[in-house]
């Protein structure tokens, strides 16, 4: 096995990002992944952070946090990297850092992203007179009519009629969005026909569940221009279309850029020399493998994708490195109350902690390894998901590991 | 005013039983629960329909009550009894001599005590431990929905006549000259007060018999003592298998399906509302049980539950452990309250027995000489292969035997005639358990039905291995459309109650693959949803 410049370690967005911006930056790149990643899950759109102008806040945060770590200059230009990234692979993007797009949720509230697909980019929805939604006969888990109600408190003035579109999806079992994603890729003319029937004119919106296709913008590009309407696509339950097609955008980009990608390799532990790692030892249903590299990123995620696991209380572990693991102790501080409350979870803050070059560190300080670099959801310090961050702290946190 | 000749207070097991005894008799009974029904103890334990084993050493009489009812459960509640056999087996840490005293125990009781080798011990169990486990009785334990159970009680009784109210209150008592006369009730819902006219009035409220008594006047010795379990989320046993020792902490464990409950610990408390279960607690229980089944922690966790046993305690008596198991009748006459009885203590798996003991006491005052037929006739018909086989189109076979006993006979039928005219019916809101949309927009209009967690119970949508993850959002939507309240209409606000609910179970078993689980709910729900909602800060 040749030596990397550079192995990731990860087939989440973290993952991806770290490995496009190595690979266009010239560098011999192999990506080692075991599952799917958590990307099929995710809505789609990359969050920054909960705040109005996400660059600014970023500015207020303790110093601990991962994004003082990244710094604003990746921070921008991770950003950049990934609209450009995406736009090649045909999955246009829009937004910027200083401002944040609505989204349309499944339940009818609005999410806000700075990073959002054009699809879903729900700006103009205030300047519209009339909101279609439209559910698709025998789609499960998307329910317009809950949809609409949740969406008028936004909106009261605005006038709402919730539709039914007869597709003829209907089969022997139950159909989810990327079922119908799948069905009308290369198919579009179907649901183009049927939101024609809506008679939607050129003031008003149509909300749909976000079924157009899993490749890119193609199935939109079929359907849009032949409404005078502007459609927009919501979030939904996984699998969710919109995170599957970021997920092909940037294996397409990935591909084409020469990067190595080895699917069900499961990195069980670290070639260490010193303060320095020469590879990772692979193992997968044969035999276990050495792929020696000159750099590694740890993009292995938090506890939802196993970078993170905890058998017992009080006793998280990185599993491949045994760097430790940042946490809060104690059933209090473990957790909250409640689920769904104003103040971050404790286990949520549970990770690795870094220095400026992302490099994991110990309880004093001291860098563990010179060449070894940790993004996305292994960084510790931060519930990502209460303050909405974890999008942007995958892509930027790969940007800063890969350029370093 | 409404009237009654008798009104049950408490819809837990013993309460409806009450109902479906008199009803059964042709007496004239309603039945009032402040809450849901099934809300207390009588789903909150470890489902074990016992064998006796646990109690013949220590309470014979209870043991030999619980051998006989064991087999009138499994006849007359075939579909809520899974016949999976008990195991007692004796640790090396535990007391030799004990095992003796067991042996003799159960043949004095009259439970069938097998005992068998180690080999054919972890032959039918492969993960007991072998290291510890040094010997292994078969027994005739076995294993019983709750849940279940209290829904075919209710169908029951209405087929006599029996009728019920939930979230009613018991507020107070009308008597005169020391005569009752009603029970003074609120809805809990419209905050409205009213009477019910009565003759008899049985305080069944379990842990919460101490308070009813209050109302009256009256002193009731009764322990609310509660006690932790854990759900995991595989079948780690075959069988009932329960330490062959002094009855202590975490040291059974019952297969209900694809899951496993592990318990029980014992704790007096103050209030039966007390359901909190903390990390010590759930710790403790799997420190005490991995001596048994040493990979216990490679198991992933649903959750962990509590529930207030009504210990009764007679003037002067034991609490906790040395509690009795027993049950007693209380007639408050002697209290100068004719007309007041109060039934405490006892177990699920005695249920029927009380009933049968507290009717016989009511029908004598009432003069009623009908006797008690509980024992004899199952508790709902079965529903016909033709039906399942009809619904085998539409659900697994696995979902088809669940569904059609959680339902009954009527409403599968109505059910499966939904499936089959309408397509989208046929939508799985809950996959985890195999629940249909049509199954879920049946149970809405039930009479019981009043918030979203009530249509969980009855068709335990959100119980299952994804702990609400992909049913919450459908069962808001469902609800919102189908619920009476107007608080369905609040989506969004229902969608969290549910979440919040699995939540509390959860937080305490926070470990493991559990934290995945959660990390998801949160990415769905805060992430792709935004339920916590709002214009960015």
């Amino acid at each position: 096995m040749k030596t990397s410049d550079l192995i990731v370690i990860g087939g989440g967005l973290s993952g991806f990002m770290a490995a496009a911006v190595a690979a266009d930056r010239g560098q011999k790149v192999s990506l080692l992944t075991y599952g799917s990643g958590s990307l099929p899950l995710a809505s789609g759109a990359i969050d920054f952070l909960n705040a109005k102008a996400p660059d600014a806040a970023i500015k207020n945060l303790p110093d601990h946090h991962p994004y003082k770590k990244i710094g604003a200059k990746a921070l921008d230009a991770a950003a950049k990297f990934f609209v450009d990234v995406t736009a090649q692979a045909d999955l246009p993007y829009v937004g910027r850092l200083s401002a944040q797009i609505p989204i349309v949720t499944a339940v009818g509230t609005l999410k806000y992203s700075a990073l959002a697909p054009e699809s879903m980019d729900a700006s103009r929805l205030a300047d519209k007179k009339k909101i279609f939604v439209v559910e698709i006969n025998g789609l499960k888990d998307f329910y317009a009519k809950m949809l609409a109600d949740n969406l008028k408190k936004y909106f009261p003035e605005k006038i709402f009629e919730v539709a039914k579109l007869d597709l003829n999806l209907l089969g022997g079992r139950d159909i989810t969005c990327m079922d119908a994603a799948q069905i009308l890729s290369g198919n579009e003319q179907i649901l183009a026909d049927g939101l024609k029937t809506l008679d939607a004119g050129d003031d008003d919106a149509i909300i749909i569940p976000p079924i157009l296709g899993l490749e890119g913008n193609s199935s939109r590009a079929e359907v849009k221009p032949q409404l005078r309407a502007q459609i927009f696509e919501t979030t939904c339950l996984p699998p969710s279309p919109p995170g599957i097609r970021l997920q092909r955008a940037f294996i397409k980009y990935l591909q084409k850029s020469g990067v190595r990608i080895f699917e069900n390799s499961k990195v069980i532990r670290a070639v260490v020399d010193g303060k320095k790692v020469s590879g990772v030892v692979v193992e997968n249903s044969v035999r276990e493998k050495i792929f020696p590299a000159k750099k590694i990123i740890l993009a292995t995620g938090g506890f939802y994708s196993g970078g993170i696991v905890m058998r017992e209380f009080d006793e998280p572990r990185e599993p491949i490195f045994d760097i430790p693991v940042f946490f809060p102790t104690g059933a209090e501080n473990w957790s909250n109350k409640n689920l769904f409350g104003d103040a971050p979870q404790g286990f949520s803050m549970t990770g690795i902690f870094t220095d400026e070059r992302l490099r994991p560190i110990d309880e004093s300080g001291k860098i563990l390894f010179e060449n070894v670099h940790v993004v996305g959801a292994n960084l510790g310090g931060c519930d990502k998901i209460f303050e909405r961050s974890a999008g942007g702290i995958a892509i930027s946190s790969a940007y800063k590991a890969a350029t370093v | 005013m409404e009237k009654a000749t008798v009104v049950v207070i408490g819809g837990g097991a013993t309460g409806l039983g009450i109902l479906r005894d008199l009803s059964m008799r042709g007496v004239k009974a309603l039945l009032v629960e402040k809450k849901d029904l099934v809300n207390g103890a009588s789903s909150r334990y470890h489902g074990l329909l016992h064998s006796g084993g646990r109690y013949a050493v220590k309470d014979q009489e209870a043991a030999r009550e619980c051998i006989i009812e064991n087999q009138i459960m499994r006849k007359i509640g075939r579909s809520c009894v899974e016949p999976c056999g008990g195991m007692f087996t004796r640790l090396d840490i535990d007391d030799e001599a004990y095992e003796e005293l067991w042996v003799k125990g159960c043949a004095d009781s009259g439970i069938e005590a097998t005992p068998i080798t180690l080999d054919e011990a972890f032959r039918l169990e492969p993960r007991l431990s072998r290291k510890h486990v040094k010997s292994a009785y078969l027994v005739p334990d076995a294993a019983v929905d709750g849940f279940r159970m209290s829904w075919q009680l209710i169908d029951s009784s209405k087929r006599y006549g029996g009728q019920l109210k939930t979230y009613t209150e018991v507020i107070g008592f009308d008597s005169v000259n020391g005569e009752l006369r009603g029970v003074k009730v609120r809805d809990q819902f419209t905050g409205a007060q009213y009477e019910i006219g009565c003759d008899i009035a049985v305080n069944a409220a379990g842990g919460w018999a101490g308070f009813v008594g209050k109302l009256a006047g009256v002193e009731i010795g009764v322990q609310p003592d509660k006690g932790t379990l854990i759900a995991f989320n595989q079948r780690i046993v075959n069988h009932v298998v329960n330490r062959l020792h002094k009855s202590s902490d975490g040291d059974i464990f019952v297969p209900h399906g694809s899951i496993t409950i592990l318990g029980t610990s014992s704790m007096s408390v103050p209030d039966p509302e007390d359901t909190s279960t903390s990390r010590e607690e759930v710790e403790s229980l799997l420190k005490i049980g991995e001596q048994t089944f040493e990979d216990l922690r490679d198991f992933r966790i649903l959750r962990t539950f509590a529930g207030s046993r009504p210990l009764y305690i007679p003037p002067g008596g034991a609490v906790g452990r040395s509690a009795s198991r027993g049950f007693a009748i209380v007639d408050h006459e002697r209290d100068g309250l004719k007309g007041l009885f109060t039934i405490v203590g006892g177990k699920f798996t005695t249920y029927r027995l009380m009933a049968e003991k507290m009717c016989d006491q009511i029908c004598a005052k009432l003069g009623n000489k009908t006797p008690c037929r509980t024992a004899e006739e199952p508790l709902v018909e079965e529903v016909a292969e033709e039906d399942k086989a009809r619904a085998k189109k539409f659900f697994p076979s696995y979902g088809v035997n669940l569904a059609a006993t959680r339902l009954g006979v009527d409403r599968f039928k109505k059910v499966v005639a939904r499936l089959e005219a309408d397509p989208e019916s046929r939508e799985l809101v809950c996959e985890c358990e195999n629940v249909t949309r049509a199954e879920v927009e049946e149970i809405c209009k039930d009479d019981t039905s009043f918030i979203v967690n009530d249509v969980r119970r009855r068709t335990r949508i959100g119980m299952g291995t994804c702990q609400g993850n992909f049913c919450a959002l459908r069962a808001a939507a469902v609800f919102a459309d189908m619920g009476v309240e107007p608080s369905a209409k609040d989506s969004l606000a229902r969608l969290k109650e549910f979440l919040q609910g699995r939540w509390k179970g959860i937080r305490p078993v926070l470990l493991g693959r559990t934290l995945r689980e959660t990390e998801m709910t949160r990415a769905i729900y805060e992430l792709s949803m935004n339920v916590t909602g709002g214009e960015p800060q």
